[in-house]
């Protein structure tokens, strides 16, 4: 009975596999992490509410990316939508929270709106729910149906997943839901609009025109740099990590947009390596982002703020929380040899083995594609830089940071697992690669069998053209050893030179809390050089008592958000208009009301008399 | 004998759409439930089923008795003025009536087939009732206009189904008329009520009541 259901309802190949796994290894160190995390912040009773809701929440997922009938996907969908958005909204002391919450739920309301009508269009030509029927009449299925389905996907996923233009929720919902959540938000759910794309595009849909691929590359690189050049400017540190997660949902996008693109164009084995690339990033993105949003809640459970400008000199007082987000950082940064190098690097090869692979308009395309991807690793880099720095070095810029206490154990042995795993995938990356091939391989209904990818052989390159090759342990003990030569050179010369003196002093003498070096000055050449889409401005004020005498100066400075402000102002002033407009047919008069039901009929039956 | 009654039927549905007071909306109202029990009293003489005795008599009971009554009373008792506050004149809205028996014999025609002439007029009968009562609870002000269109349209639907489709289930026609009978109730409760409070029973100045 239980099994009849389980093979007619849930589908278990290694894609839904690959999901579940990403799941549970994000929320159980999260699970863990909230015993430490919602001590002491609410009654035993909320507790209890946040566990109900975590299981739920984690249940959804799980069933999302292992059901197999349309109409219970998007049941699950929902019910994830709506427990997520009860979990934004769990910190109710806040009126941010709400707010957040509204735009959320709105948006993934409208996400769901564009799932909706393109399972409807699915089932107009399968009469039926199943994935399996489905598939078999995609097949017949005329290519217009085809790309406006897809286009419907796009945005119902794209919503969920924070593609830019639609990302407007990702920044203001994740940091305001507690952290264990914002890390399985994070980590997870975003992964799951990935997963429907994956599965309902490539798997039923197929495939079947190559400006697919090449919209989700332009899509892809607009998010990844937009979402960069935001998290960069940002000054709320999970916030910083929302936009950040924006940035790296592009680059997820870039290996599974290119693959659709190498799909179309015949080229099966550079399509497999790419959405491997993809996909390898997508569990890399989950455990350091995850890991991220865990040490960020611990810094706002020992501070009590998330302002980078208020924090800075933790790693005195949190030492352990400090090692943990550092090794995030480092590997969202892509460093080697930790688990986000392997990943990008891995993009980055495919894009230039597929560029390789082809001529004219194509090549010039996925070379820009992979030039922009470059950047927006570098930008990362420098963001987290900013987010480490400024939270964990310096002096402490406000009491908040002054008080702050190492966080409990339950708290740190969350952090520590998400750690071992960012270690773990960069080191172990061969055997991953070749474990993810195969899930790649099942999701593209591709043939591997004649294929190679050990990338610690030089066989890659007999089916890809170029030869690659990478070895992460080895980058990991050569950087190793270079650094202990380094740091024993360093004490065999340097000794007796050593001076040691104020923290980021810089020969001052009186640096204090006030005029320490902070992120928004940090972040200033990025938003001078990226000033045409960041369109800063500022405001300056001085009161003199004379000429020569300035009594108080203010300065302010801020960018603009140019798709809250040009794109979601404009639309929600126009909705807001158009419904007061609609508010005339309501004049509360029962005659009218009773006219229009009256007039309908009539109108229904002279329709009738004419047709 | 049955075109008779479908006459006079539409005779008192005309008597009701030029009525300018209440007492002769409800006197209208009177009649035509009147001719409804005839035609599903002589139903019942032809196929001699008690169900169809039993719901010719609670036809005559309820609206040919007890809601002319009860509405005669509550206009008694509430001192309110006969006028039923016209938004259309008499001659417009008999314009309107013709209008709307031509639409609904089109309509039924359509619906129905040209061979079968019997049943298209009563079809189109029915739903001239229906769309009289409707229009009444439009283009009528005071709030007794809206319960006899309310009750109109109800005639209207009985007649449809009794003489179309040979009547509808017991229980179903029976939890009609309690469907009914309770509503007349509550609505003629609600006029009293509204008078109390506005000293008018002008629905259509209840507009400040919204949100």
């Amino acid at each position: 009975m239980l099994d009849t259901l389980l093979k007619q309802f849930f589908i278990f190949d290694s894609l839904s596999l690959f999901f579940l796994g990403v799941i549970f290894i994000i929320s159980l160190p999260s699970a863990i992490y909230s015993l430490g995390y919602l001590k002491g912040e609410c009654s035993f009773r909320k507790i209890i509410l946040s566990w109900t809701l975590l299981v739920l929440f984690v249940l959804s997922m799980a069933i999302i990316v292992t059901i197999s009938n349309v109409f219970l996907f998007l049941v699950a969908w929902e019910i994830m939508s709506l427990v997520s958005y009860f979990l934004v909204v769990f910190d109710t002391t806040h009126e941010k929270s709400i707010q957040a919450g509204t735009i959320y739920i709105i948006m993934t309301h409208i996400g769901t709106a564009f799932l909706v009508a393109a399972f409807m269009m699915m089932y107009k030509y399968a009469h039926s729910f199943d994935f399996v029927v489905i598939k078999n009449a995609c097949l017949a299925m005329p290519a217009p149906v085809k790309d406006s389905i897809f286009l419907m996907l796009l945005v119902g996923f794209g919503t969920k997943a924070g593609i830019v233009p639609l990302h407007i929720w990702l920044p203001y919902a994740h940091p305001q839901a507690p952290s264990h959540i914002s890390s399985i938000m994070s980590g997870v759910m975003i992964k799951t609009a990935i997963y429907g794309i994956i599965r309902f595009v490539i798997c039923l849909l197929g495939v079947n025109s190559s400006w697919w691929g090449v919209l989700i590359l332009i899509l892809a690189v607009i998010t990844c740099l937009v979402g960069v050049i935001y998290a960069l400017m940002e000054r709320d540190l999970k916030r910083l990590l929302a936009y950040s997660s924006v940035e790296n949902v592009g680059i997820i996008l870039l290996g599974l947009g290119l693959s659709m693109l190498l799909l179309s164009l015949n080229m099966s084995y550079l399509a497999v390596f790419s959405l491997m690339a993809g996909l390898y990033h997508l569990i890399n993105h989950a455990i350091f982002k995850g890991l991220l949003f865990l040490g960020a809640g611990s810094v706002y459970k020992a501070t009590g703020t998330r302002d980078i400008e208020k924090l800075g000199g933790l790693i005195k007082r949190m030492p352990q929380s400090a090692v943990y987000f550092l090794i995030g950082s480092m590997a969202i940064s892509a460093l080697p040899p930790l688990n986000g190098f392997v990943s990008e690097w891995l993009t980055l090869q495919a894009f230039f083995l597929s560029a390789f692979n082809s001529a004219g308009g194509t090549r010039l395309f996925l070379g820009i594609c992979a030039s922009l991807f470059a950047l927006t690793s570098g930008l990362a880099a420098a963001c987290f830089v900013k987010a480490f720095g400024m939270v964990f070095l310096g002096l402490p810029r406000s009491h908040y940071a002054e008080n702050a206490k190492e966080v409990p154990l339950s708290m740190k042995s969350g952090m520590f697992f998400l750690s071992l795993l960012v270690v773990v995938f960069g080191l172990a990356a061969a055997g991953i690669i070749k474990l993810l091939v195969k899930v790649s391989a099942v999701a593209m209904n591709i043939d591997i069998g004649s294929m190679s990818f050990s990338l610690n052989n030089f066989t890659l390159p007999a089916q890809a053209g170029q030869s690659i090759y990478l070895s992460v342990p080895m980058l990991a003990s050569v950087l190793l050893v270079t650094g202990l030569l380094g740091f024993v050179a360093y004490l065999l010369f340097n000794k007796g030179k050593l001076v040691i003196y104020n923290t980021w002093d810089c020969g001052y003498y009186k640096l204090g809390p006030r005029n320490e070096y902070t992120g928004t000055a940090f972040s200033k050449p990025f938003r001078i050089a990226f000033s045409f889409f960041l369109l800063p401005y500022r405001k300056t004020q001085k009161v003199r008592e004379s000429f020569y005498h300035i009594k108080s100066f203010a300065y302010e400075t801020r960018t603009t958000f140019v798709f809250k402000k040009y794109v979601y102002g404009p639309l929600v002033v126009f909705i807001l208009r158009s419904a007061k407009f609609m508010r005339r047919i309501q004049p509360g008069s029962i005659h009218l009301y009773l006219a229009y039901i009256f007039s309908t009929l009539l109108l229904l039956i002279i329709f009738m008399y004419k047709f | 004998m049955q075109f008779i009654i479908l006459f006079t039927v539409l005779v008192s549905t005309y008597l009701m759409i030029i009525a300018k007071r209440t007492p002769a909306l409800i006197r209208s109202f009177r009649y035509q439930s009147f001719c409804l029990f005839m035609a599903t009293f002589i139903i019942a003489l032809h196929e001699h089923g008690l169900v169809l005795y039993i719901i010719a008599a609670l036809l005559f009971i309820l609206k040919v008795v007890f809601i002319p009554h009860l509405l005669y009373r509550i206009i008694k008792k509430i001192k309110a003025s006969e006028d039923l506050g016209l938004f259309i004149n008499p001659q417009l809205s008999l314009l309107w009536a013709l209008g709307f028996t031509y639409l609904s014999w089109v309509f039924s025609a359509r619906l129905i087939g040209p061979d079968n002439e019997v049943k298209v007029i009563m079809l189109s009968v029915a739903f001239f009732m229906v769309l009289t009562g409707v229009f009444l609870m439009i283009f009528r002000m005071t709030a007794f206009a809206q319960i006899i269109g309310l009750l109109v349209m109800e005639n209207g639907i009985f007649l449809l189904a009794s003489m179309v489709s040979g009547g509808m289930p017991f229980f179903v026609e029976i939890a009609i008329f309690f469907d009914v009978f309770v509503s007349v109730l509550i609505m003629g409760s609600f006029v009293y009520k509204i008078n109390k409070f506005f000293t008018h029973i002008d629905v259509n100045k209840l507009s400040r009541l919204r949100g």
